[in-house]
C-alpha cells in the first residue's frame, strides 16, 4: 500500500519535470524566432559580396569581412547622424519626462474637479492614430512660423513644444508610470511637509522627485528610445534638415546610389542585401548597448504602468 | 485693520493645485489634440491651398471621400490590405503573448533572461527597422516560403475553401517573428497580472481535484479577462500607429503635395483613423458584454 503511493508520487513528480522541460524547450525556441532577425542581421553584416550570392552560404560566412560595416557607416554618415539623434531623441525625453511628472503628480495627490474626465482623455490621446492629428498641426506651424517670420518646419522646436506640453510619443504610458509610483509614496510624506509649510511646489520637488530617481530614469530611458524610433512625426515636421539614424536609414537606398556612384561605380560594388542590414544593425547597436545596461528598469517600469491591476 | 486673508474650502484648494500640476498637459491635449481632432474632420470636406500667406481653404463638400473611395486606385487597397493586417495580427499576439506569459509565469529559472529577450524588440523596433527587415525577406524568401507553405496539405485544404483566408494564414506564419515583435509589452502586463492572482485560489481548486487544464479555464483566463480587454486596445492602438503600413505612405505622400493634397490627407487619415477607432471599440463591446453575462449568474 505504502509502496504504491510511493511510486504514484515518483511518477507524478517524473511528469512535472518532463512538463517543465517541454515548457522550457518551447520557450527556448520561441526565444529564438524573437532573435532570429537580430541574428540574421549580424549573420549579414559579416558577409562578403561572395557570400551573399553564394547559396550554400545560410548563417555563417566563409569569408568574412568588416567592409559592410566600414561601406554602411559612411553611407549613413555615422558619426554626424548618431550625435545628432543623441541630442535630438534626449531633448524630447528630458521635456516629455518633466511634463509627464507634472501631469502624474496631479493626477496622483490632488482630487480636483473632472480628474476622471482628464484621465480618460490621456488614455484617449494614446488611442487616436498619430496621421489624425498630424495635417492640423502640420498646419499650425506652418502658419505659425508665417506670422512670426523664422522657420519652425526644419527645426526641433515644433516637437519640443508638444513634448512639452506632454503631446509626445506614447506619454499616456510615461504618465501612468509616474502615476502609479506617486501613489506608491505614503500620503502622510506630504501631510508632514505642509504641516510644516511647504508649498505644493516644494512637495512636488523635494518629496516626489527626490524619491523617485529611478522612476525619473525609466521614463526618460522609455522616452529617450521611443523618440528616437519615432519616425512619421519627425518625418514631417524635421524632415530632412537634422539628419537623424532612423530617417537616414530610411533612405538608405538612395543614400548608397549617391555614395556608389561618386567615383566607384564598379560592377561589385552595387547595393545588397548584406549592406542594407549592416546599416540597420548599425541603426539599432546604440539602443541594444542601452538595452544591456539598463533592461531591469525597461521592463520594471513596464509592471509599473499598474495598468494591470486597480 | 490688517488685510483680509481669503478663506477658501479643501476641494478649492485641490482644484487650484491640481489644476496647476495639470496645465501644461491641458493646454498641450487643446492645442494639439483635442484642436486637430476637430480641424481634420473639418478640413476634410476641404480642398487646401498653400499660398505665401497662409492656407486657402474652400469647402468642396464629399469630394474628397468620393476621390479616396472611387477615384483613387490606390487607397481603397492599401486600406483593404491594413485590415487584412490588423485584425488576424491582433489576434495572434494576444493569444500568443498570453500563452507565452502562462508558461513564462511557470518557471523560475531562466525567467528573467527569457523576458528580457522577449522585450528586446519593444527597445529597437521602428519604422525603418521593420522596413528593411520585411524588405530583405521578400527579396529571397517570398518566393520561395510561397510555395512551400502552399505545398502544406492542411493549407491546401483551407486555400479550397477561401484564397484570401489561406493567404492570410500564409502571412501570419511568414511574419511570424514580425508579429511577435510585437508581443514585447503585452507578455509583460499578461505576466504582471497573472502573478496578481491569489494563490490560494489554485490550492482551493486543487483541493476540489481540479487539474492544471480546468483551473487555466476555470479559473485564470477569468480572472485575467479584464487585462485580455487592456491588451486587445493597446495592441490595436500600436499596431494602427506604428509607421510600417500602406496607407500611411499614401497619407504621408499627400501631406508632402503641399500645394493641394492637404485636403485629400486630412480625408485619407480621417477614415483611417475612424476605422481603428471603430475597431478599438468593437474590441471594447466585445469584452464589455462578456463581462456583464459573467455577472449575471
Amino acid at each position: 500500500m505504502m509502496k504504491d503511493k510511493f511510486i504514484r508520487m515518483i511518477r507524478a513528480r517524473k511528469f512535472q519535470t518532463f512538463l517543465k522541460l517541454c515548457i522550457y524547450f518551447v520557450l527556448v525556441c520561441v526565444s529564438f524566432v524573437y532573435l532570429e532577425p537580430i541574428l540574421k542581421m549580424i549573420s549579414m553584416t559579416f558577409m562578403s559580396t561572395k557570400d551573399v550570392i553564394d547559396p550554400s552560404v545560410d548563417w555563417l560566412p566563409k569569408s568574412p569581412s568588416f567592409n559592410n560595416l566600414k561601406v554602411a557607416g559612411t553611407v549613413l554618415d555615422l558619426k554626424k547622424t548618431l550625435v545628432n539623434s543623441i541630442w535630438f531623441s534626449a531633448l524630447l525625453a528630458i521635456a516629455q519626462t518633466i511634463v509627464s511628472a507634472l501631469t502624474g503628480f496631479a493626477l496622483s495627490r490632488y482630487n480636483f474637479k473632472f480628474k476622471k474626465f482628464w484621465i480618460i482623455m490621456i488614455i484617449l490621446a494614446f488611442i487616436i492614430p498619430v496621421p489624425l492629428l498630424m495635417i492640423p498641426r502640420l498646419m499650425l506651424f506652418i502658419s505659425t512660423q508665417n506670422f512670426l517670420g523664422f522657420n519652425l518646419i526644419g527645426t526641433p522646436i515644433p516637437q519640443i513644444l508638444m513634448a512639452l506640453f506632454g503631446q509626445g510619443v506614447n506619454s499616456t504610458i510615461l504618465i501612468l508610470i509616474f502615476y502609479n509610483f506617486f501613489n506608491l509614496i505614503p500620503y502622510s510624506l506630504d501631510e508632514a511637509a505642509m504641516i510644516d509649510g511647504a508649498s505644493p511646489r516644494q512637495i512636488f520637488i523635494q518629496i516626489a522627485m527626490r524619491l523617485s530617481a529611478s522612476t525619473v530614469l525609466v521614463v526618460f530611458l522609455f522616452s529617450f528610445v521611443w523618440n528616437w524610433n519615432e519616425t512619421y512625426v519627425t518625418g514631417t515636421l524635421v524632415r530632412n534638415s537634422i539628419e537623424l539614424l532612423p530617417a537616414k536609414l530610411n533612405m538608405f537606398d538612395s543614400a548608397f546610389q549617391t555614395y556608389a556612384s561618386a567615383g566607384r561605380g564598379s560592377a561589385q560594388f552595387r547595393l545588397n542585401e548584406a549592406y542594407k542590414m549592416s546599416a540597420t544593425l548599425i541603426s539599432i547597436t546604440p539602443l541594444l548597448i542601452l538595452y544591456s545596461f539598463v533592461q531591469k528598469h525597461f521592463i520594471q517600469g513596464i509592471e509599473n504602468t499598474g495598468i494591470t491591476g486597480e | 485693520m490688517a488685510k483680509k486673508k481669503k478663506l477658501i474650502t479643501y476641494q478649492q484648494r485641490q482644484n487650484r493645485h491640481g489644476y496647476r500640476f495639470m496645465l501644461p498637459w491641458i493646454i498641450g491635449f487643446l492645442i494639439f489634440t483635442a484642436f486637430p481632432f476637430v480641424a481634420t474632420i473639418v478640413l476634410s470636406f476641404t480642398e487646401v491651398r498653400q499660398t505665401v500667406l497662409g492656407f486657402d481653404i474652400t469647402f468642396i463638400g464629399l469630394d474628397n471621400y468620393i476621390m479616396a473611395f472611387f477615384e483613387n486606385v490606390e487607397f481603397v487597397p492599401a486600406m483593404l490590405a491594413f485590415l487584412g493586417m490588423i485584425i488576424p495580427y491582433t489576434f495572434v499576439i494576444v493569444i500568443l503573448s498570453f500563452i507565452l506569459a502562462y508558461l513564462l509565469n511557470k518557471i523560475t529559472f531562466l525567467r528573467g533572461f527569457l523576458r528580457t529577450i522577449y522585450f528586446l524588440p519593444v527597445i529597437i523596433m521602428s519604422g525603418p527597422v521593420m522596413y528593411q527587415l520585411i524588405d530583405s525577406r521578400s527579396y529571397s524568401e517570398r518566393v520561395d516560403s510561397f510555395l512551400g507553405f502552399s505545398n502544406i496539405f492542411i493549407l491546401q485544404m483551407v486555400a479550397s475553401y477561401s484564397k484570401s483566408f489561406a493567404r492570410i494564414l500564409i502571412g501570419i506564419f511568414e511574419e511570424l517573428s514580425i508579429i511577435l515583435w510585437f508581443t514585447g509589452i503585452p507578455i509583460i502586463l499578461f505576466i504582471n497580472g497573472l502573478q496578481k492572482i491569489n494563490p490560494s485560489l489554485y490550492e482551493a481548486a486543487q483541493i476540489d481535484s481540479a487539474n492544471s487544464w480546468q483551473i487555466l479555464w476555470k479559473i485564470t483566463i477569468p480572472i485575467i479577462k479584464p487585462l485580455v480587454l487592456v491588451v486587445t486596445i493597446f495592441t490595436i492602438a500600436n499596431l494602427g500607429t506604428f509607421s510600417i503600413n500602406p496607407v500611411y505612405d499614401l497619407i504621408k505622400k499627400a501631406t508632402e503635395n503641399t500645394s493641394g493634397g492637404l485636403g485629400i490627407a486630412a480625408t485619407f487619415s480621417w477614415i483611417y483613423s475612424f476605422v481603428v477607432l471603430i475597431i478599438i471599440g468593437i474590441a471594447f463591446l466585445i469584452f464589455r458584454n462578456k463581462e456583464k453575462v459573467r455577472r449575471h449568474y
